[in-house]
């Protein structure tokens, strides 16, 4: 298999790997990813995408670090797909907001990967039919996104009758 | 330790039926076996399976399959268990393990309304149940009582004794509901076997919002509470028990079941009584089976109905955007309904029906539909909120009618263990359609009073199954008409019991269990009364728990 | 959860307790009394906690019958209403005020310290009183008398405790200590008094009597252990506000500090949160106030271990293994204790369901407590909340206990508190009371209470026989 590494994008040292290869398009973006530590230049380039993808300026890098080994597992292509993505938003300053879009009105055939890392971050889950997995209940972002007001399902809310109180949302989620 | 052989009662199904009369009659100081398909499981290996679940919206997803004792599944693919005949399809679900289906129920516990069982006399539709609503109110009690009910007293379901507890506290997003489409519809807590208090050890509800699929705490009543009493009262538990052959004597007396362990060995069980209650499709499907030249179309079927009158509760829906935040999710699943419907002159021409708020979190749906419409960026969370917040549902509870065209039959197809598999013949009336047509109308009104947009109705003609699988037993004094009698006793063998929903001769409007146990308990009532000071005893201790 | 375990603590800790109390002669009707004076009576037995004792599961109040297991046979609490012929109907002011203050009941024969008369011994006079006018005017009689225990040579030898009461039993009331605030009096009254909480919390020498040294230093009932609620800032409670420990008093519950379980719940479930705030701030002024004992092993306070925790990749995506016992920690923890307490340890949202960490629960050396809450859950009986916490008895296992236990301790408390499967044996059947070690124990306490008795009658004998001698006049 080969690694996709884009050896003359990517500083081999374990941090700042993605400040030389994203523009200021990309980075405006994710300006996070000018210092993040990463294992290696395709985390880095995954964690990019993904950042861009949902949204967020900082990510859960452990979670990360499940999402990622799994996603390649899941599909060998995954790393160059991933590259070839955020290659092409950042050529083109795709807004996410137009990305799917995008793919699919000129037939891209990164068309479904957008969808493959939302589900992983939101939903947790890697992978399809027999081999899907679940990676992440608690951390997925589906339930980090409104942590302030609901707890996942068979996480109590509170003690009985807690419940009757309007709710009360910090707004962010962040909690 | 050996298994035993013989038993005073033998009983066919651990579910929340068979458990309860298994403990009354353990009580009464009678040997008890119940021979159940499928494994015992434990509670908190299928929490932590929910959370590992790559299927969040299908209740079936942390419990084991058995091959030994297939249940059907529809995701991620149909397994073909119970084979679809048609012309509708009828996807029921039941769980084949020790304390069966009730595990994830959501402890709906409604009792009928009394006109429910006159609906031929009244409304000349279906069939009248061959005992009045006033003779049921003392079981009802009683089975209100075990299983420690909450409820309002305005749901149309008269009582002549206090429901054990409070309404269970009303959810935020229910008062609103409550608040805002009053005066033009009454909203009221639904009638649940889910703790407002601790009750008989058990705590208060504490909001898991996954009464479906698994209450993690033990405040609502399930079907292993039952067995558990069972137990703890004298009665044996035999897991893995499939029972595929109910032998009757040449008296026409059942004498004896078979069964078979996961690795197919057969086992023979004696018993003085009988009481089959596997559900409204594995019980007659075990009658078909067990057919002689004696009793060719199976045993307890004179009638020929064994299997057919096969009901449920059809639901149609309305997903929209309410115009505040409710955040549904917060507290237990189903705490509110609309219960005006429930019965009326227009029974002669629809389906009577409830109406349901559902409160289960919409954070999964939510997040999945904004995937599939490709929402990325920063506009994914806001869209997540905003949405997750304010989108709620109203499904309606439709009665259907008894036809003896819908039907259970065996398949041609066979199971792991060479058993055919139940084939299910269905349809949906007109009567129910032109309910379900109606009830649109409070639908749209609902929303409109919510302030509601995005208005998404459920597929126009596609109905959503509720898993209250009624009839195929059903009860009535004609032997040449009904399986069982007005006690859920066969008319042709003296010593065969159904309980379970599937003795119900209609359906009415709401979720069969409270009536199911009732009636369970009646039977058991008609098989060996009880002293007057043992009942007394009964209902004193029961006093003392909730005390 | 039965009042058991802290009964037969209590019982165990003093000795065998024979309550086997009898009507004896009448002596009088007993004197009138205000409805006022009934109803601080009323409060007294309250903040004394006699109903506790004294009312068996489902039975009338007061009238006895409580059974408690010892290693040598079950004893019944006696029926303590004014029933003339079952209970204490006929007991004059005097029989009363002995049989509370000194363990000497109505017939003149001696209780057994089950009977917390080392505490009670405390009250005042007119205290005693009031607490007289109750049971005999504010109390329904019950006429039944309550199972009669039947204890076996050489338990059964009453007059022991006469010289056990010699050594040490303080039977002078209460003292107010002029230098100290009336708050503080009325709270050292309390505490020492009626509420006996060194019943529990001090620890017992050799005879099984407490050790005033160690006050309130904390101690073992057998299963739950009674810890150290001396200011002690690592070993105590000395962390504490004032309002934390009202709030505990008052609700089971001390936000961020602790929850009360096992005999402490039963405690402030019938007991202490009956109490004015003012009695309860009076008993928080004292208990900060009473010399701290430290343990040097002790690095930090019970309840400021731990943080939010949570091994999500050792979780999802995995399956459970099919060997219960193979469960990990994390698994064990997603399984059964983190729909309440959360995901990472940190409770609900407004802490109604409490956080792990920093959590006496998790953070104490002694990791009984921990164990106990697990097997046994907590249950308020009479304020009708019912169940606070489920028990996990039936559901896990000894090995399943233990690998959970460490695991909270790891993570959410004192990372050096171990469980073991074998503590956890012993814990869930009953602990170390039913051990044959404690039953040679107790009885080696009796043996050496008879003999201290008879060397107490002997000295006393030479001693008059001395005084006789020297008294003599010379010839």
């Amino acid at each position: 298999m080969d690694e996709p590494v884009e050896t003359d994008l990517v500083n081999p040292g374990r941090r700042r790997v993605l400040a030389g290869m994203l523009t200021a398009y990309t980075a405006s973006l994710i300006p996070w990813a000018l210092a993040a530590p990463v294992a290696n230049p395709s985390e880095g380039v995954f964690l990019a995408l993904s950042a861009i993808l949902v949204g967020e300026k900082a990510l859960d890098a452990a979670l990360g670090n499940r999402l990622h080994p799994a996603l390649v597992t899941a599909s060998p292509r995954f790393d160059a797909d991933a590259q070839a993505l955020l290659t092409l938003i950042d050529s083109q300053h795709i807004d996410p907001a137009k990305l799917q879009a995008t793919l699919d009105a000129s037939r891209s055939p990164l068309a479904a990967l957008p969808r493959t890392i939302m589900r992983a971050w939101c939903l947790g889950f890697v992978d399809d039919g027999d081999t899907v997995q679940c990676l992440a209940y608690e951390d997925a972002l589906d339930a980090v996104f409104v942590s302030d007001v609901l707890k996942p399902p068979t996480y109590a809310y509170g003690p009985y009758g807690s419940w009757s109180k309007p709710p009360a949302t910090k707004g962010n989620g962040d909690a | 330790m050996s298994t035993p052989t013989s038993a005073d009662v033998v009983v066919i199904g651990s579910g929340i039926c068979g458990a309860l009369a298994a403990c009354r009659l353990a009580q009464q100081g009678l040997s008890v076996l119940i021979l159940e398909a499928g494994p015992r499981i434990d509670r908190g290996r299928i929490v932590a399976a929910f959370r590992n679940s790559t299927r969040r919206g299908d209740w079936m997803s942390p419990y084991p399959f058995s091959p030994w004792a297939p249940q059907p599944e529809y995701k991620p693919r149909d397994n073909g268990y119970l084979v679809q005949a048609g012309p509708y399809p009828y996807p029921a679900e039941y769980i084949r393990v020790v304390g069966g289906t009730t595990w994830h129920w959501a402890a709906q516990a409604w009792r009928l309304v009394p006109n429910d069982v006159r609906i031929k006399s009244l409304y000349d539709v279906g069939v009248d149940w061959p005992i009045t609503y006033d003779e049921l109110d003392a079981w009802y009690q009683e089975a209100e009582e075990i299983l420690g009910v909450a409820g309002a007293d305005n749901t149309g379901s008269p009582r002549k004794h206090p429901f054990p507890m409070q309404p269970v506290a009303e959810p935020w997003s229910m008062r609103r509901f409550r608040e805002r489409l009053a005066p033009a519809y009454a909203v009221v807590a639904n009638t649940v076997a889910r703790n407002s208090r601790s009750y008989d050890g058990r705590p208060a509800c504490v909001g898991n919002n996954s009464c479906q699929p698994i209450c993690p705490v033990n405040a609502q009543y399930l079907g292993i509470n039952a067995v558990d009493s069972a137990e703890a009262a004298g009665a044996k538990v035999v897991p893995n028990a499939v029972v595929y052959r109910i032998e009757a004597d040449a008296k026409g007396r059942i004498a004896a079941v078979h069964y078979y362990d996961p690795d197919k060995q057969s086992h023979r069980v004696t018993g003085k009584e009988f009481i089959l209650a596997a559900n409204g499709i594995e019980s007659p499907k075990l009658l078909l089976l067990s057919a002689t030249d004696k009793y060719p179309n199976g045993l307890a079927n004179r009638s020929g109905m064994v299997g057919r009158n096969l009901m449920d509760h059809p639901s149609s829906s309305l997903t929209f955007y309410a115009d505040e935040e409710l955040w549904l999710g917060r507290g237990p699943q189903s705490p509110s309904s609309i219960n005006t419907m429930r019965d009326g002159a227009f029974r002669a021409q629809h389906a009577a029906y409830r109406l349901d708020f559902t409160n289960i979190s919409q954070v999964n749906a939510v997040t999945e539909d904004l995937i599939r419409e490709g929402v990325y960026g920063p506009a994914f969370k806001q869209q997540l909120r905003w949405r997750a917040a304010r989108q709620c549902n109203v499904k309606n509870v439709l009665e259907v009618l008894p036809h003896p065209e819908n039907r259970i039959t065996l398949s041609s197809e066979k199971d792991a263990l060479g058993i055919p598999k139940p084939e299910a013949h269905y349809s949906i009336d007109e009567y129910t359609r032109r309910g379900a047509d109606v009830s649109h109308n409070d639908f749209a009104k609902i929303a409109q009073l919510m302030g509601g947009t995005g208005l998404r109705y459920s597929l126009d003609g596609q109905f959503a199954n509720n898993q209250h699988i009624t009839g195929t037993l059903g009860m009535g004094n004609d032997p040449t008409k009904f399986v069982t009698d007005g006690f859920g006793r066969s008319h042709d063998h003296e010593n065969l019991f159904c309980c379970g929903t599937g003795v119900m001769p209609t359906a009415a409007t709401m979720n069969s269990t409270l009536t199911a146990v009732a009636l369970a308990l009646r039977t058991v009532e008609h098989m060996h009364p009880r002293q007057a000071t043992t009942k007394e005893s009964v209902a004193r201790a029961a006093a003392e728990t909730s005390a | 959860m039965s009042r058991g375990p802290r009964a037969a603590g209590i019982l165990l800790a003093a000795l065998v307790a024979l309550a086997a109390t009898q009507a004896v002669a009448a002596t009088g009707p007993a004197p009138a009394s205000s409805s006022a004076e009934v109803q601080r009576g009323h409060y007294l037995a309250v903040a004394g906690d006699c109903e506790a004792c004294h009312t068996a599961p489902g039975g009338k109040p007061l009238a006895g019958g409580l059974p408690i297991a010892t290693p040598v046979g079950p004893i019944f609490s006696t029926n303590i209403t004014p029933s003339k012929q079952d209970g204490i109907g006929d007991y004059s002011l005097q029989q009363f005020s002995d049989a509370v203050r000194k363990g000497v009941r109505g017939d003149g024969k001696h209780l057994y310290p089950a009977m917390p008369y080392t505490a009670y011994a405390q009250l005042t006079d007119a205290d005693v009183r009031a607490m007289y006018a109750y049971f005999m005017h504010g109390v329904q009689p019950v006429d039944s008398r309550p199972t009669q225990t039947h204890l076996p040579f050489p338990f059964n030898i009453r007059l022991s405790m006469a010289a056990w009461n010699l050594l040490f039993l303080d039977d002078k009331p209460f003292k107010p200590d002029p230098g100290q605030s009336v708050e503080w009096n009325r709270g050292a009254y309390l505490a020492r008094g009626l509420t006996h909480c060194s019943t529990c919390h001090t620890p017992r020498n050799f005879m099984m009597a407490e050790k005033p040294s160690h006050a309130l230093a904390g101690a073992s009932l057998g299963t739950w252990f009674a810890p150290n609620i001396t200011p002690d800032p690592e070993s105590g409670i000395g962390n504490w506000t004032q309002q934390d420990i009202v709030d505990y008093l008052k609700t089971g519950s001390a936000p961020g500090k602790g929850q009360a379980a096992g005999p402490m719940a039963e405690a402030v479930d019938h007991s202490l949160r009956h109490l004015s705030d003012a009695d309860l701030s009076a008993i928080a002024v004292y208990l900060k106030s009473i010399p701290a004992r430290h343990d040097s092993n002790d690095t930090r306070a019970a309840d400021a271990w731990g943080k939010p925790y949570a091994d999500f990749a050792g979780l999802r995506g995995k399956a459970l293994p099919k060997d219960p016992d193979q469960m990990t920690g994390p698994q064990l923890y997603d399984a059964y204790c983190a729909t309440c307490h959360q995901d990472r340890g940190q409770g609900s949202f407004d802490g109604g369901l409490p956080p792990l960490f920093h959590n006496t629960a998790t953070g104490h050396r002694n990791t009984d407590n921990l164990v106990m809450v697990m097997l046994d859950g907590i249950a308020w009986r009479t304020d009708g909340s019912g169940v606070h916490m489920p028990g996990f008895a039936q559901e896990l296992s000894d090995q399943q206990i233990a690998t959970l236990g460490n695991y909270l301790t790891q993570h959410f408390g004192n990372p050096a508190a171990m469980v073991t499967v074998d503590q956890v044996r012993t814990l869930r059947a009953g602990g170390a009371s039913a051990n044959l070690v404690l039953l040679v124990r107790v009885l080696m306490a009796i043996v050496l209470v008879i003999v201290i008795a008879i060397i107490v009658a002997i000295v006393r004998m030479i001693a008059r026989r001395r005084h006789r001698t020297t008294s003599q006049p010379a010839p």
